[in-house]
């Protein structure tokens, strides 16, 4: 029963956290200068009277009510609405790119991981030279990731996966570093290694499962820092994914997409925090 | 000492970055026709780029652009996220509840994406410097939600402190307690957050820019230097074209180093 509860009460915040999204998101583009004006404002073939019109034609679709209440119709319904920039549903837009978006990132998430982890893992166990091994993920951390995609292109070596691997494994690096550096540090440690257990045992029965919870918060701010980034790498590599079609929803001012966009990314965050939480994790075994 | 290594490798270059805008003979956005993509001469160290524009002149102007800009947003972030972890703590339950539920969300939102949707959503007909402008601001607007979180457990923490206690038993209001009390204990929060800020204002701003929404032409800023790697002609006619970037990621790492500096003495 209170598994249940803890269950709902996190469903809750998930749904929470995508209506704020889905609002925020109606807000900033409600009031950006100019995300009303219309094309046809400028051909001269409409006369005064139409010109007329279309100003009270906007005024109407200006009311905060109303779009608000055309949004949450088009989520009822399942399509999310028409996309302003490419006149079809954006459903049907954003499923496209799905599968695409959900391999980059996953494939990201998943060599990023494993390549901080394998350095993290030795290095973290060293007495000296530490900082010294860092170093590759520290100079990385320093480009931006716009220059990293730039620098692939121009080397023509790696793509949007080796990019977005090696943000991810840069930014985790450090925190998997002083997490493990701790962990071999701790007593319990010590008197395993003065017992004489091999380091691969003391890796998989006694660093693992401690630091296991740590790891699930960890992977959740992996998703988030990989959510931003997957946006400027698939613009710089042309990737046809949810990244670029949001920036391309953010430079013709698209709502219907953007706020499509900003729910799926609250709700896959909000996803990835809740599995990631450890007392859920405790509670459901 | 140590640490006064990268301050000074980072006044140098801010002070050669200064000299270089006092003794140029031309200003960033000034156009030499006659040496469009020009290689490195006596007029032009390091080359112009495609418009015939001064590279030295450009990257000192990013330079000192970019750092102006990301320390002031820098500062308005620690000074929003300040109030607002004050207010957090010293307010009633619900107000602190709904205070960092709105953190929770611009933190659980991609930081990119929203600066990406901010910035964008902005007029279309704004002057560079309102551009730049605008850009630092949108950052600093967005960039508190994680360091408002860290000075609210800060200040939950020193809140129940005797001292605070012996404070209120004194007859001292919450406002007289948070000002003279509170805030120098919460000194050592601020400027790792302070300087955590910086170097993150700066990649933001860069890849902003490289997506065309950073500050807008002619003024330079790291963004728009960093467009300049797109023109393959340009590549193949000067390696020239690497010195922003070479620049940028020195300074960035003059900043992290920094920043792991105070954090440890913190």
């Amino acid at each position: 029963m209170r598994l249940l509860l803890t269950a709902a009460l996190r469903a809750g915040r998930i749904l929470l956290l995508m209506l704020l999204a889905g609002a925020g998101t109606i807000l900033l583009v409600r009031f950006a200068p100019g995300f009303f004006s219309d094309e046809r404002e400028m051909d001269a073939k409409y006369a005064q009277a139409v010109q007329t019109e279309l100003n009270q034609e906007t005024e109407q679709a200006q009311s905060l009510r109303l779009i608000a209440i055309r949004e949450v119709k088009s989520w009822l319904h399942g399509d999310f609405g028409e996309s302003r920039q490419y006149h079809v549903p954006v459903a049907e837009l954003v499923g496209a790119r799905l599968r695409v978006s959900g391999l980059l990132l996953g494939q990201g998430l998943g060599y990023g991981w494993l390549l901080a982890f394998c350095t993290a893992l030795p290095v973290s166990a060293l007495r000296k030279g530490a900082q010294i091994w860092g170093l590759p993920f520290t100079i990385l951390l320093a480009v931006p990731t716009a220059a990293m995609a730039t620098a692939c292109i121009l080397a023509e070596t790696g793509g949007p996966v080796v990019v977005l691997s090696l943000l991810i494994a840069a930014r985790e690096f450090k925190f998997l570093r002083s997490l493990l550096e701790g962990a071999w540090h701790s007593p319990y440690l010590l008197q395993g290694r003065a017992q004489g257990l091999a380091p691969q045992a003391l890796v998989r029965m006694h660093i693992l499962p401690n630091v296991a919870p740590q790891l699930g918060a960890l992977a959740t701010l992996s998703i988030v820092t990989a959510l931003g980034a997957f946006v400027p790498i698939e613009v710089i590599f042309n990737v046809p994914g949810l990244g670029q079609l949001a920036w391309s929803a953010v430079m013709n001012r698209d709502l219907p997409v953007l706020v499509a966009v900003s729910l799926l990314m609250a709700l896959v965050i909000g996803f990835a925090g809740m599995l990631s939480t450890h007392d859920f994790t405790l509670e459901a075994a | 000492m140590k640490g006064r290594i990268p301050v000074a490798i980072l006044l140098l270059l801010i002070l050669a970055a200064v000299l270089t805008l006092v003794l140029a003979r031309y200003g960033y956005e000034f156009q030499d026709r006659d040496a469009i993509m020009a290689p490195t001469s006596a007029q032009h160290l390091t080359g112009t780029d495609e418009l015939g524009r001064d590279r030295t002149v450009r990257v000192a102007a990013a330079l000192l652009i970019g750092l102006t800009g990301a320390t002031a947003a820098a500062a308005i972030t620690t000074l929003i996220a300040t109030c607002f972890g004050l207010l957090a703590a010293f307010s009633t339950r619900w107000v602190a509840i709904a205070l960092l539920l709105v953190s929770d969300l611009f933190l659980s939102l991609p930081w990119l994406f929203l600066l990406m949707m901010a910035r964008s959503l902005l007029p279309l007909t704004a002057s560079p410097s309102e551009t730049a402008v605008t850009t630092f601001l949108v950052l600093a607007a967005l960039g508190w939600p994680a360091c408002a979180r860290a000075i609210f457990r800060g200040a939950v923490q020193l809140r129940s402190a005797e001292w605070m206690i012996q404070g209120h038993a004194c007859g001292l209001k919450t406002r007289q307690l948070v000002r003279l009390h509170l805030l120098p204990h919460l000194q050592s929060l601020f400027l790792p957050q302070f300087l955590v800020c910086v170097p993150a204002f700066i990649v933001a701003e860069a890849n902003l820019g490289a997506l065309g929404l950073g500050v807008g032409e002619p003024m330079p800023s790291w963004g728009s230097m960093l467009l300049e790697l797109d023109n393959s002609a340009l590549l193949a006619r000067s390696h020239w074209v690497y010195l922003p970037i070479v620049l940028l990621v020195a300074v960035l790492l003059i900043l992290e180093s920094l920043t792991s500096k105070v954090e440890t003495n913190a």
